[in-house]
């Protein structure tokens, strides 16, 4: 049952997960929908609800109602999370160009027009960074945090990693396998599958100010989130780089904890039975071999399930006469 | 089509002329039919630009250019999907190879190899940098996968195409790619050829971090090891662990036995017992583990059996 489309296929698909806190979803439908009509572009919102957020549907019935412009809503079966939510918003997207925002105002609509920009100049992903910032200092520092460890694991320089604001070409959408907590590194997933990601700067909106603590387990989840990321860009392949560096280390640790004990026993005749650093040594070096065989195990499912895995991504192949080649995406190049 | 020849490209804008018309000028004194698949690794020079360039004079040439700089594994491995020939031959982009030594790496392949590898017996690089380091890296590889040849850093390889398009490569396997291929029962062979001093750009490989290629040693030691029962390779991997609680063990007793009563009970040797029976019966449990992930895997013996007749296309 689709509405009639006076505008023909949308260019800009703009996809908002509503799945945690979420603001004034009318004024941030009416202020974005003004600029795409500002900027001459023709957009279709996709609002994709996670189910515990259920009692926002009425709200943006209500939006879809009154605007004269495509506004879609989807239910998601459960509560699936942000990831979830962007995939199936991504698969529902009709536009070349989709465009993510936070469910509550996280920047000025005014970043529209350069992040599209940015794509039309041959990016393939924008991500906006929120600067100059104008929240709360304690903000700042968790996400200064957040964006410093990252950056530093992974060797990259984004500085709102994170960032809901993003546009992309509607091929790295489909490409992009985000689940989990992976949604909040789109831009380095898409750097890795070889996209030129952009970062741009974009005004902060003052509802984005307010100053917000988290508990102990969102942090701990972030940290887990950071770790996933750091080992998916690096050792998807070569797991026993991450785990047989991990495990000789503490197998190493534990050893020369004992090494000690018993130096001492020996020639300063310090007793070691009734120590605690001898039990210690001891787990750490079975920590050690645990680590070290599970990198073993990861080795062997790379080994046995390698037939059909392609590290790279081809842009185009390049012959003379012929027909032009796809690249990996379908996209047709010129040869 | 006979022979296909590839050949990787990192920013080598400087040379990719002349490998054109050394390659062009040696294939054709093969007197047979071949390609050439030039694979742009992400080069950030002039090197795409100079690559269209050649496609657009000769047809036989075909460049394959990544998204992004993904390393010469996966470069060769792009080159070998690609592939159309009967035989593959693989070459540095760089000139250190010479082009003239394709006949003979395909006679000895026509021989009834699966792989012919290159050897730079007369290496023309530093002493201490590079040949020092690959004389030592050569020798483990050789004593600890039972692959044992002179020059696993040699890009300059025939192979034949059946054969390479079912090797496993990723990552950074290319430094193994001979114990790999030998991994899917490879016959393989050796054979000197000649080695030039670079003439443009620098070297892209120095010595990485060691402890890269040892894990990957481990790796490729283990994936020797387990092809059928993996539960064996761990269950023997287990073995000094089980040999280590029992004599700990004994020890304790031993201990237990001889002291006076009342006296203090000392728990070195029980935790050492405790330590290696930990191990042990984790390693155990991995091993069956292990069991079931190569049941579950796409590796099957069977895909690696290959009939003795002749290559096909290849010309006795």
């Amino acid at each position: 049952m689709r509405s009639p489309r006076p505008w023909g296929d949308p260019e800009v698909s703009v996809v908002v997960p509503v799945v945690e806190r979420h603001g004034d979803l009318e004024q941030l439908y009416r202020e974005f929908a003004a600029e795409f009509e500002r900027l001459g572009r023709v957009a279709e919102f996709i609002f994709v609800v996670d189910d515990q957020l259920r009692d926002v549907v009425p709200a943006l019935q209500a939006i879809q109602e009154r605007s004269g412009r495509e506004v879609s809503i989807v239910l998601l079966g459960g509560p699936f999370g942000e990831s979830a939510a962007l995939t199936t918003g991504f698969a529902k997207a009709r536009g070349e160009r989709i465009v993510t925002l936070a469910s509550y105002f996280q920047v000025e609509p005014a970043g529209l027009g350069p992040a599209l920009q940015a794509l039309d100049d041959g990016a393939d992903l924008v991500v906006g960074r929120r600067h100059p910032r104008i929240d709360a200092a304690f903000n700042r520092l968790q996400s200064r945090l957040f964006n410093g460890i990252v950056q530093h694991l992974t060797r990259t320089d984004f500085h709102d990693v994170s960032c809901g604001f993003r546009a992309m070409k509607r091929r790295v959408a489909r490409e992009l396998n985000v689940y989990g907590g992976l949604h909040r590194f789109i831009p380095l997933l898409a750097l890795q599958r070889g996209f030129v990601v952009r970062e741009i700067a974009v005004p902060q909106r003052r509802e984005d100010c307010p100053t917000r603590y988290y508990g102990t387990p969102t942090y701990l989840g972030r940290l887990l989130d950071i770790l996933n990321i750091f080992f998916l860009t690096k050792f998807t392949r070569t797991p026993l780089r991450f785990f047989g560096l991990l495990g000789a280390g503490l197998f190493a640790l534990g050893f020369v904890i004992d090494l000690i004990a018993v130096l001492e026993k020996l020639f300063l005749a310090t007793g070691i039975s009734d120590r605690a650093v001898l039990l210690l040594g001891v787990l750490l070096m079975v920590l050690g071999v645990q680590t070290l065989s599970l990198g073993l195990i990861g080795e062997i499912i790379i080994f046995t399930h390698a037939r059909n895995v392609r590290d790279y991504k081809v842009a185009e192949v390049i012959k003379r006469g012929g027909p032009s080649a796809l690249d990996d995406t379908g996209t047709r190049q010129a040869s | 089509m006979d022979v296909s020849i590839v050949v990787p490209l990192y920013n080598e804008e400087e040379s990719v002329g002349a490998l054109y018309e050394e390659v062009r000028a040696a294939a054709e004194a093969l007197g047979r039919s071949w390609e050439l698949l030039l694979v742009d690794d992400g080069s950030t020079d002039a090197t795409v630009d100079r690559l269209r360039e050649i496609s657009r004079r000769d047809s036989r040439v075909r460049v394959v250019r990544f998204r992004r700089n993904y390393g010469q594994t996966a470069a060769l491995q792009a080159g070998f999907d690609h592939a159309q020939g009967a035989v593959v031959i693989t070459l540095d982009g760089d000139l250190q190879n010479d082009p003239n030594d394709f006949g003979l790496l395909l006679a000895t392949l026509e021989e009834g190899y699966d792989v012919v590898s290159g050897w730079r017996r007369d290496r023309k690089d530093k002493l201490v940098s590079r040949r020092l380091p690959s004389l030592a890296a050569n020798w483990l590889i050789g004593r600890l996968t039972g692959v044992d040849i002179h020059d696993n850093g040699c890009t300059l390889k025939a192979y034949r195409a059946d054969v390479i398009k079912r090797a496993r490569l990723y990552a950074e396997m290319h430094r193994f790619l001979m114990p790999m291929m030998s991994l899917s029962g490879s016959r393989w062979k050796e054979v000197p050829v000649n080695h030039r001093a670079r003439r443009f750009g620098r070297s892209k490989y120095g010595i990485s971090r060691i402890w890269k290629v040892f894990l990957d040693l481990l790796t490729i030691k283990m994936l020797l090891g387990f092809t059928t029962r993996p539960a064996k390779w761990f269950a023997l991997l287990s073995v000094p662990f089980l040999a280590g609680m029992l004599l700990a063990f004994a020890a304790s007793v031993y201990i237990d036995l001889s002291l006076p009563p009342g006296h203090k009970y000392p728990l070195v040797f029980p935790s050492i017992t405790l330590l290696c029976a930990f191990a042990f019966a984790h390693l155990v449990i991995v091993g069956l583990f292990s069991e079931l992930v190569v049941r579950t895997g796409d590796f099957r013996p069977a895909d690696t059996a290959l009939s003795l007749s002749q290559p096909k296309g290849v010309s006795a």
